[in-house]
């Protein structure tokens, strides 16, 4: 029957064509006004990494001047990030499955053959070998840098897919050597596509931009000391020594996002105990003279505490729905005066044996591929609105401006859905009709 | 076999009782030619609805091919409509934008056939009201002759026990409703039980049996003819 009932639909459908026209351009219009505020609120809140946002943790101490709380706040909360002499130290014990230390910064990139007017400002991250690992970075040439270079800071490099076609049109430039304000560093890994959002690692204010191009380790940027005050966010209770980069690094100067991986409540709970040792340790040697408040925080909580995402978008998805549900209810009664002229052709199929469940049936095929056309409508102004938002918002990435396939296809299961409940009425008042009265009225 | 008992329908309509049928018995056998007169507005059309179970009566009891269908559901209801029942309305009633094949083959849609099994019943229909070359036409192609053809050729697709025709010629001219009722006629005579409501006291030359409503009154008349004479 479902063939036969889709036939009927379609002579209906063409038959009213322009009532059904505009019942399906009006739930297009609901659901691409739904699914753009809704793909890009589920592309900024969405779990970022799924497969490990139970075993990823920010590590907070409570790092700051004995004199006031951090951040001036009622409740004290640990920084969330630490000084360079804590990173290190964290790292040299070893005590995670993975050590990630986040820090950067951006500094004139070049080729060794090119000129110097050649040289684009880059930015670039620091960390170990472990963010690769932890992040599931996918790699397309090479690999990450081996241990050893995060202990010696040797100079290597691991660059982005974009980069590689930029500087060595997308060739394997393992081994190849780039030029970075001035020194020079050896390509061991180039990665494939890899778009991490929200890209909780790093500073919350810009979780929705693409992750950077150039990737060095941590103790390179150290021993290099390259630092771009202007671009790494950074607090400081008490002044460095002096005005150099190796006083800094000295300082108490909080500034590295410090991440690792714990993969069960046992190495967690062992963590904890380690960062407690460790506190004290530093309180000993006079440091940390604020109350412990180590903690271990998830990427959700931390976004969620920073804010990263405002709760706008959220409101604005509420809207799109209650347009959506506007436009639909629009819909229904254009449905409504389509299935009143058929009131003849019920009374008809009543009489030669059609029973109320088939004719529901039947129209609700018709509904449901009205909804259906509307659904794919919607999804092309759903791209054409997506398009727009991110020629619009180009501070943000364009990925979040990305229909994923699961979501195109919700978009047009929501469109089929919506019209069939919404078509439930019109179809039961169009059946109810006294096929005698209408019969006759024929 | 058709039976009712005490059948009568009455209308409320607010503080307004309004007696359509009064409570009336009868039995119409398998093979009869049945022709329903009246003046208009005396209910012959409420018989018709009720007996072709599109309508319900208020009391009493009806007993189609043994089946008492007073206390039947709407599925239970339909499913007898599409097997032993057959509708010819005065309009016609086919669907425009369906060709006539697909019209005549809409009843036994709803029947768990084949789609040869259906080919077979509608091509047999169309070929006993004369209409076999005409499947893939529309109805706005056919005179209102043959669409009154094709609406029998629909009703009997299902062989049905019984045929229900309201004023089947109302809408012809001579000629063609001379056709038509040759053609109810020849159906009646394979044994097809034919209840029709008709104005028109030429057609009911061609019934066995004249049953009259009045004021919503059923009554048998032996010899119909003689009476209005």
């Amino acid at each position: 029957m479902g063939i036969y009932y889709t036939k009927l639909a379609m002579l209906s459908l063409w038959k009213t064509r322009y009532m059904s026209l505009l019942a399906i351009i009006i739930i297009a219009v609901g659901i691409a006004a739904t699914m753009t505020t809704y793909t890009i609120n589920y592309m900024m809140t969405k779990d970022p990494i799924p497969s490990k946002s139970d075993s990823l943790f920010l590590v907070r101490i409570n790092n700051w001047s004995p004199d006031v709380i951090y951040g001036n706040e009622d409740e004290e909360h640990a920084p969330i990030y630490m000084a360079v002499q804590d990173a290190v130290n964290l790292i040299r014990h070893d005590k995670a499955q993975a050590q990630i230390p986040i820090a950067g910064f951006k500094d004139m990139l070049k080729l060794p053959t090119q000129d110097a007017v050649d040289a684009k400002m880059t930015f670039v991250r620091s960390s170990t070998r472990d963010f690769f690992s932890s992040f599931d970075v996918p790699f397309l040439y090479g690999s990450p840098w081996p241990q050893g270079s995060d202990k010696s800071g040797e100079q290597v490099a691991v660059i982005s897919k974009k980069l590689n076609d930029q500087l060595f049109a997308g060739k394997n430039s393992v081994g190849q050597v780039v030029e970075l304000g001035g020194h020079q560093l050896t390509v061991v890994g180039v990665l494939d596509d890899w778009s991490i959002l929200p890209r909780f690692y790093g500073e919350s204010t810009r979780a929705f931009k693409g992750p950077r191009d150039v990737f060095v380790p941590f103790q390179t940027q150290l021993n290099l000391e390259l630092w771009s005050p202007n671009v790494q966010a950074f607090e400081c209770w008490k002044e460095a020594d002096n005005a150099s980069v190796e006083a800094f690094w000295a300082s108490e100067c909080i500034w590295v996002y410090f991440w690792v991986e714990l993969h069960n409540e046992l190495e967690k709970d062992a963590y904890m105990d380690f960062l407690e040792s460790y506190v004290e340790q530093q309180k000993a040697l006079g440091r940390f003279q604020r109350p412990m408040l180590n903690e271990l925080q998830s990427p959700a909580e931390y976004l969620k505490e920073r804010e990263a995402y405002s709760s706008d978008s959220e409101i604005a998805v509420w809207l799109a729905i209650c347009f959506f549900a506007l436009c639909l209810l629009n819909a229904m009664s254009i449905i409504m005066t389509k299935f009143q002229s058929k009131a003849g052709e019920v009374a008809l199929r009543r009489a030669v044996g059609a029973s109320s469940v088939d004719l529901i049936q039947q129209y609700m095929i018709e509904t449901g591929i009205i909804g259906l056309f509307g659904g794919l409508f919607g999804l092309l102004l759903s791209q054409v609105c997506l398009m727009l938002s991110s020629q619009l918002y180009t501070h943000l990435s364009k990925d979040i401006m990305a229909m994923s396939a699961q979501l195109m296809v919700v978009t047009v299961l929501l469109s089929i859905v919506s019209s069939l409940i919404f078509g439930l009425f019109p179809i039961v008042k169009a059946i109810r009709v006294q096929p005698a009265t209408q019969l006759k009225s024929l | 076999m058709l039976r009712m008992n005490k059948l009568a329908k009455t209308y409320r309509t607010n503080e307004v009782k309004t007696s359509a049928l009064r409570p009336f018995d009868l039995e119409v056998k398998q093979g009869e030619f049945v022709a329903v007169v009246g003046p208009s507005g005396s209910g012959k059309t409420t018989f018709l609805n009720i007996t072709g179970l599109l309508e319900t009566a208020s009391e009493g009891q009806y007993w189609l091919d043994g089946v008492e269908v007073s206390t039947l559901g709407d599925k239970a209801k339909s499913r007898l409509r599409n097997e032993k029942i057959g509708f010819v309305f005065q309009s016609f009633n086919l669907i425009p934008e369906l060709n006539i094949y697909d019209n005549v083959e809409m009843p036994l849609r709803y029947r768990k056939l084949s789609a040869s099994q259906r080919k077979e019943r509608v091509e047999k229909a169309l070929e006993q009201v004369g209409l076999a070359k005409r499947q893939t036409h529309y109805p706005s192609q056919l005179s209102g002759g043959q669409q009154q053809r094709v609406a029998i050729a629909r009703a009997l697709a299902g062989s049905p026990s019984f045929l229900l025709a309201d004023e089947p010629t109302g809408n012809l001219d001579s000629k063609m409703a001379s056709g038509v009722m040759s053609l109810l006629q020849e159906i009646n005579q394979k044994g097809t039980t034919i209840i029709m409501v008709t104005h028109d006291l030429s057609q009911v030359a061609f019934a066995s049996r004249v049953i009259e409503v009045k004021d919503g009154v059923i009554n048998d008349v032996e010899n119909y003819a003689q009476e209005i004479a």
